[in-house]
């Protein structure tokens, strides 16, 4: 296995990980509020984030130089929170803002690698790659009529 | 209907954008680092949040079940996780596999808890993703 097919599967088993965290935290939503539910579950990651930060010197780089904006992504992810919440409650339903969700995902990421969006590296997909993300994105919306329906 | 359509399409955008972020971020610190900020920053807007609108808090939490009190620690690897990917594949090869990923443990999930599902429908679409995963296997990045 190269070290490339090796990130692909461990990107991959991540997509796992965050099913697994998405049934967590619907979970706790759905018995108390998505607003409630996402501040658990960052004030919890927060603070077991912070006891492996002390468990691990290594990864303790505070700075490194980054911009002040790079520590922004946490405010992304709580907009985020929001924004589904108000689609869900739309005729869309779960399935067609999950769906909508997936594509706009993959699109930004494809400009994301074509621009080098926020600093990271200019990556120019390859035919293959924007085929992957047909057949991955045609499969999911199938999943997700399996799961509506 | 159209701005829940842009609202929906936005709220993916948001998660690419949070990943470009947090992959920036761990490119001058760690992934860990980065998971770190992003847990700490997103509970302190909804700690905003609860305080501005109290009527999100909830009335009762007696039905919560105990291990869904911990999805936050799965979230902390997850964030590490592709904050460390997106520097090495890419962030449209990230989004890609972490969404096949997605759906097709979401299905032995939902399928593990006895939940409802439309086999025909889950079998089809487990074979595309699973398809797409080999050919983004099979591409040769230019960079």
């Amino acid at each position: 296995m190269t070290t490339r097919n090796l990130h692909h599967l461990l990107a991959f088993l991540s997509g796992g990980l965050l099913a697994v965290m998405l049934l967590f935290n619907g979970t706790l939503a759905a018995q108390t509020t998505a607003t409630f539910a996402s501040w658990v579950a960052h004030g919890a990651g927060a603070v077991l984030a912070l006891a492996l930060l002390f468990l691990r010197p290594g990864a303790r780089i505070w700075r490194g130089g980054a911009p002040a904006w790079a520590y922004l992504g946490g405010l992304s992810g709580a907009l985020t929170v929001v924004v589904t919440a108000v689609a869900v409650n739309s005729a869309l339903a779960l399935s067609g803002t999950l769906a909508l969700g997936l594509a706009g995902q993959a699109a930004f990421g494809l400009l994301a690698d074509r621009f080098g969006f926020l600093g990271l590296k200019v990556r120019k997909p390859g035919w293959r790659a924007y085929a992957a993300l047909v057949l991955v994105l045609a499969g999911s919306s199938l999943v997700i009529l399996g799961g509506a329906g | 209907m159209i701005g829940f359509v842009t609202l929906a399409l936005l709220g993916g955008v948001l998660v690419g954008l949070s990943r470009q972020l947090n992959g920036r971020l761990a490119l001058s610190t760690t992934a860990l680092m980065a998971s770190f900020w992003n847990h700490v920053v997103g509970f302190v807007i909804l700690c905003a949040t609860l305080l501005a609108a109290p009527t999100l808090w909830p009335e009762t939490m007696a039905g919560v079940p105990l291990w869904a009190w911990f999805g936050g620690w799965v979230g902390v690897v997850f964030v590490a996780s592709g904050s460390w990917l997106i520097l090495r594949i890419g962030a449209a090869a990230t989004a890609v596999l972490v969404i096949a990923g997605q759906m097709v443990f979401g299905v032995i999930l939902d399928l593990w808890q006895a939940v409802e599902r439309n086999l025909a429908l889950d079998l089809l679409g487990v074979a595309l993703i699973l398809a797409g995963v080999a050919l983004a296997a099979s591409a040769q990045p230019k960079e």
